[in-house]
């Protein structure tokens, strides 16, 4: 593409009155552009058709908009084939920075004239260095959408898919479809009022599964392996129990990869080593030629009751005595039939249902959730349904009933005898051919006792994929899901921001995979996941980004002949999205990525790029930025760089703009996809051409990280940790880069955040490589 | 405390509770709304929270036996504000009217007292015992001579001694056993839950405490407290009064009878009949303010013991004020039977007094002596 530039100025919105635009103007101009315009509402009627009218009059294709944040406006000033680069001279400008000079004033440094040039040459050079990303596009495409599990979640996840027009394969270990679904005595309520206890919905759900001819229906089965990626995605199927050479390998455990002296086996070794450990299974890039097509996978493999372990809940009288059973054992007794102590088979007419294990803590059992208060509720109906004068307890010390559920609590409470209170269980004992349980600090004041047929434990539901990786994924970094032990072993699958989404694209979560939830829950769950892979499908066949950077055409290029086969792409990518042979070469799947860079980030020898996004790119940026020395100025300001996060810090800044906060005019900021991109040759010339100091401004990191990418803001730690020896080379201070993590809703902290550090850096004094 | 609280729900219970308008009782989620919106509660273990706690546990002793259902006077705050739509205040009146028919003997009249079926039996008891023993004694006479009306002349005021003095005196044997145990057992309930450090019942300093809370009663201060049900105390006010004038009325008449042997009927310009006569207006006009403000308040449940209470009290006034009215208009036949239908009025006052919601005059205040006693604040 041959690139004709043009630059564009608003003056609207106080950039007008704040800046000298006209010596603005003349910075391109500089730079060669030929084409450079002022506005003074860029945005309007007029202004957009002065764009277009270069656009289509004079071949501009390249544009930088001198104006407010590319937050805003981006559809505006979105051209069709035009590489558009938004130069933030109004939040970050002029919103955040009173002048430092008077009108007419004469002498003294204008450093907001300053920093709007250095933002605006820097939105040449930036546009002067990338090209249109132009989508990656799969060989051969596969729409159909393969789903795991064959209970609640996957049935009705497949019932939306085909609703849409998808055509679906569930696989189901068990020999018939339903799950836990299928095997209660009566179920929570799952429509309005959300009153009452209802029949099992799960027939009418597999009736009308049956109803969709796009749905295939494979029992008694389970995932050898799924490779390939989303859109391609080759899965081989085994039965449950099953020994098939396409079983997945998994990657060598850490301690495996060493020797009896505790250092790492040559690469050599730890292939053999690798061969031997997965004996019999071939390798992941080994293609199942009769493996079937998936374009995107519905992860529903469910729960199972949790096992207490040994004498767990001894001083509960589980295991000890018969009559005390867990939520399941209860729910099968009470599906067979009228409610009986499993000990004499006589009636049980007074049940207590425990919602926490107690021992001094108020947690409830573990992998509980609002459904096991619920279930202790629907539970307790049935003690009534079966004796009119029955009773049933619930001691919690969390009855959560949310939503519409609260109607169903509501209703519940209404019985006569159903008797409800917070309280700390402390024993469970024998009396008689009955039992006695004790609590402490309940509702009604004071240590009571009640006496008991029967004592039920709200045990919890542990996810599928706390025993098994399920989807046997043949990627390199291993078959099942990374770090899911932050998350209880439930699936990842961010709640607030991404639900459904998983640490591997096309891999979608639903139910209690992701948490223990109610089979309402559930249901809705399904749809959502259901969307996702079909967002996914939708997305992989344009060859974009599928999310969070939905749409994003553009994917990590390799210059392969410089690589080193390192192999720090493969293993530090977030989503698994790398593969690499025995020599360690990558192997990318595109349709894998998510376009957040970490890779270009992680590599040594700065062979990754994206075209709109790379090492040149944003290095040639930080070097376009002026540092002004003594031989500009007696008292030249220092510069700082701050490479920013686009997710939650960038917006962040533009928020403290919005609100018209206030912060150090020395800092230029550049935005970057993720942290995790960040490659410490940005940070490296920065430095050496006397910047002061440089930050990283990302997401929290840790166990309860908020990166958009997982890894990123963590990695990028890590770097930055690293990089006190390159610092020591140029004999720099290491406090002179840091890293700080902010949300978006903490722009107020901006400010201090910058003051701060600017102030640590004043301490240390300018950089000594500064005019050089 | 260390021993443990055996708890055994009586769910029969919570459904007497449900039926005598507490049927609110199991919304109560126990957020404590009612004990903070209170006037009259006390800080230190506050009620009605925990009575609706215990009550919808079905715990009979734990609320039976505690005298906070006493301290309320159904005010209605609670029930206003309660984000659940539970009614702590309706609950709490059918706590007293099962205390009430606990603590009466035989429990059979205080629970026919509660039953609307049972109501044509309760009036017509006392007409079966004027006629047989009126007949059996002859002093009821259907054919009273004589151009005056004078009452005694139909329905002897022998016949109304003989049946009345004894009536009086089984009603303070009743509520004598029932005033013993219950303030045996609220002084029990109060050590057991921590509402008192008097853990020796003081038989003297309670007495003491009873006459202290006495202008507390006159004056209706607590009433006056109230915010959602504040106008029902100048109705309560009007009756209270006007039976503590006609109970001084009687007393007189009955000394100025036995003693001076002056028969009645006595004159109008007599200051102790002007005392009867404004004291059966205020009844009437009492009850009136009683009804209506039951009426007019829709949000609250007024239930069949609460009506019973009021057409009583209605009945009583309006037929006392027409014998009296007929009699001096000389209608002898109809006053003689409108003074028939008073005396059987009178009859369900005197002798259901100890079943029915009117023993409150009985518990609440033998309750506010013991809070008194007790320093409860």
């Amino acid at each position: 593409m041959d690139k004709k530039y043009g630059v564009y100025i608003c003056t609207g919105c106080g950039i007008g009155e704040a800046l000298n635009v006209e010596k603005l103007s003349a910075v391109p101009k500089e730079e060669g552009v030929g084409i450079v315009k002022t506005h003074p509402f860029l945005c309007g009627k007029e202004g957009l058709e002065l764009l277009k009218q270069d656009i289509a009059g004079e071949g501009v294709n390249s544009l930088v908009i001198g104006a407010c944040s590319r937050r805003v406006n981006f559809d505006i000033f979105r051209f069709d084939g035009c590489i558009v680069d938004r130069v933030n001279l109004r939040e970050q400008v002029v919103w955040t920075h009173p002048s430092t000079k008077k009108a007419g004033e004469e002498g003294g440094i204008d450093h907001i004239q300053m920093m709007a040039e250095d933002y605006l040459k820097m939105g040449v050079i930036k546009i002067k260095k990338i090209t249109m990303p132009e989508p990656y596009k799969l060989d051969a495409f596969c729409r159909k959408i393969l789903v795991i599990g064959g209970g609640i979640a996957g049935i009705s996840a497949a019932v939306d898919a085909a609703k849409a027009g998808y055509e679906v394969t569930i696989v189901e270990k068990e020999s018939s479809l339903g799950g836990y679904a299928a095997k209660v005595r009566k179920q929570l309520p799952v429509e309005n009022p959300f009153e009452s206890i209802i029949p099992p919905v799960i027939s009418a759900r597999i009736k009308e599964l049956e109803s969709f001819p796009g749905i295939t229906v494979k029992t008694n089965t389970v995932v050898a392996r799924i490779a390939g990626q989303p859109g391609d995605f080759t899965v081989s199927l085994k039965k449950p129990g099953e020994n098939i050479e396409f079983d997945v390998p998994f990657p060598l455990p850490p301690e495996m990869k060493l020797d009896s002296n505790g250092k790492e086996h040559d690469k050599d070794k730890q292939i053999e080593l690798y061969k031997e450990f997965n004996k019999g299974k071939l390798d992941i890039l080994a293609l199942d030629p009769n493996g079937e097509k998936f374009g995107a996978v519905i992860l529903t493999a469910g729960w199972r009751p949790y096992n207490p372990e040994g004498n767990e809940f001894a001083h509960l009288g589980f295991g000890e005595l018969p009559d005390v059973v867990t939520n399941t054992q209860f729910e099968e007794i009470a599906a067979k039939g009228r409610i009986t102590r499993p000990s004499d088979g006589k009636d049980a007419k007074s049940v207590v249902f425990i919602q926490s294990p107690g021992k001094g803590s108020d947690n409830d059992f573990s992998y509980a959730g609002s459904v096991t208060s619920l279930v202790s509720l629907k539970q307790a109906k049935y003690v009534r349904e079966d004796y009119p004068d029955g009773k049933a307890y619930v001691f919690y010390q969390h009855m959560r009933t949310p939503g519409l559920m609260e109607n169903f609590y509501k209703s519940i409470q209404q019985d006569p005898g159903i008797f409800l209170t917070k309280g700390e269980v402390v024993s469970v004992s024998k009396n008689g051919d009955g039992m006695i349980v004790e609590a402490d600090n309940t509702l009604l004041g004071e240590k009571i006792k009640v006496k008991a047929d029967m004592v039920v434990l709200a045990t919890g539901m542990v996810p599928a994929t706390a025993d098994d990786p399920i989807i046997n994924l043949a990627y390199r970094q291993g078959p099942g899901f990374r770090d899911i032990d932050l998350f209880n072993k439930y699936t990842d699958s961010n709640f607030i921001c991404f639900p459904y989404e998983t640490q591997r694209t096309g891999v979608y979560a639903a139910g209690c995979i992701r948490r223990s939830m109610t089979m309402e829950e559930t249901i809705e769950d399904a749809t959502g996941a259901a969307l996702k892979a079909i967002q996914c499908i939708e997305s992989s066949n344009r060859g974009v980004a599928v999310h969070p950077r939905s749409g994003d055409m553009s994917f990590p290029d390799f210059f392969f002949q410089r690589c080193t086969q390192c192999k720090r792409c493969t293993e530090e990518c977030p989503f698994g999205a790398l593969d690499d042979d025995e020599k360690g070469t990558p192997k990318p799947n595109p349709t894998r990525c998510r376009r957040c860079g970490t890779c270009m980030g992680a590599c040594p020898e700065r062979i990754i790029g994206f075209a709109d996004y790379n090492i040149d790119s944003i290095g040639s940026m930080v070097k376009t930025i002026k540092v002004p020395s003594e031989n500009d100025f007696d008292n030249p300001p220092l510069r700082i760089l701050a490479l920013v996060c686009e997710n939650d810090a960038y917006p962040a800044l533009d928020i403290a703009g919005m609100n018209r906060l206030n912060y150090s005019h020395i800092v230029r900021f550049i935005p970057v996809r993720c942290l995790g991109s960040v490659n410490v040759i940005w940070i490296k010339d920065a430095l050496s051409q006397g910047m002061d100091g440089v930050f990283l401004l990302g997401c929290r990191h840790g166990d309860d990280y908020q990166c958009h990418f997982v890894k990123g803001s963590e990695l990028a730690s890590i770097r930055m940790k690293k990089i006190g020896e390159a610092l020591q080379s140029l004999a720099l201070e290491n406090e002179r880069v840091a890293q700080f993590e902010i949300a978006i809703d903490e722009y107020d902290k901006l400010p201090k955040m910058i003051g701060d550090f600017v102030e640590i850096i004043e301490g240390l004094g300018p950089n000594p490589f500064k005019g050089f | 405390m260390t021993d443990k609280y055996m708890i055994e729900p009586d769910v029969n219970f919570i459904k007497d509770i449900e039926a005598l308008g507490g049927d609110t009782l199991k919304k109560c989620f126990q957020c404590a709304t009612c004990s903070v919106v209170c006037p009259i509660s006390p800080d230190n273990k506050p009620f009605p929270r925990k009575e609706m706690i215990a009550a919808s546990w079905g715990l009979k002793d734990r609320v039976l036996k505690n005298a906070d259902i006493w301290l309320c006077h159904n005010c209605g705050d609670c029930s206003t504000k309660c984000p659940r739509g539970a009614k702590p205040g309706d609950v709490l009146g059918a706590l007293r009217s099962l205390a009430i028919a606990e603590y009466a003997v035989p429990k059979s009249l205080g629970k026919a007292v509660n039953d609307p079926k049972k109501l044509p039996l309760l009036i017509l008891a006392p007409v079966i015992i004027f006629i047989v023993l009126g007949l059996a004694t002859g002093l009821l006479d259907f054919t009273p001579s004589g151009d005056e009306v004078v009452h005694s002349k139909f329905f002897s005021t022998w016949l109304v001694d003989i049946i009345f003095v004894p009536l009086a005196g089984w009603v303070a044997v009743i509520f004598a056993l029932g005033i013993k145990n219950f303030v045996s057992d609220i002084h029990e309930n109060a050590v057991l839950t921590g509402k008192t450090d008097k853990k020796d019942f003081d038989q003297k300093d309670y007495v003491l405490a009873l006459i202290k809370v006495i202008p507390t009663i006159l004056k209706h201060s607590k009433f006056s407290e109230c915010g959602e049900n504040k106008e029902r105390s100048s109705g309560h006010l009007m009756v209270l009064y006007s039976f503590v004038g006609l109970f001084v009325v009687t007393n007189i008449f009955f000394v100025t009878l036995y003693g001076l042997q002056i028969h009645g009927p006595y004159s109008q310009m007599n200051p102790v009949k002007w005392l009867a006569n404004i004291s059966g207006v205020a009844l009437v006009a009492g009850g009136y303010l009683l009804m209506k403000s039951r009426m007019d308040k829709k949000d609250q449940t007024s239930s069949y013991k609460d009506w019973y209470l009021i057409w009583l009290v209605l009945g009583l006034g309006l037929s006392g004020m027409l014998t009296e009215i007929t009699r001096l208009a000389g209608w002898a036949v109809g006053s003689y039977a409108i003074y028939f239908i008073h005396l059987v009025f009178v009859f369900n006052l005197f002798a259901f007094l100890p079943f029915s919601k009117l023993a409150h005059l009985v518990y609440r205040t033998l309750a506010m002596a013991y809070a008194e006693y007790s320093g409860r604040k």
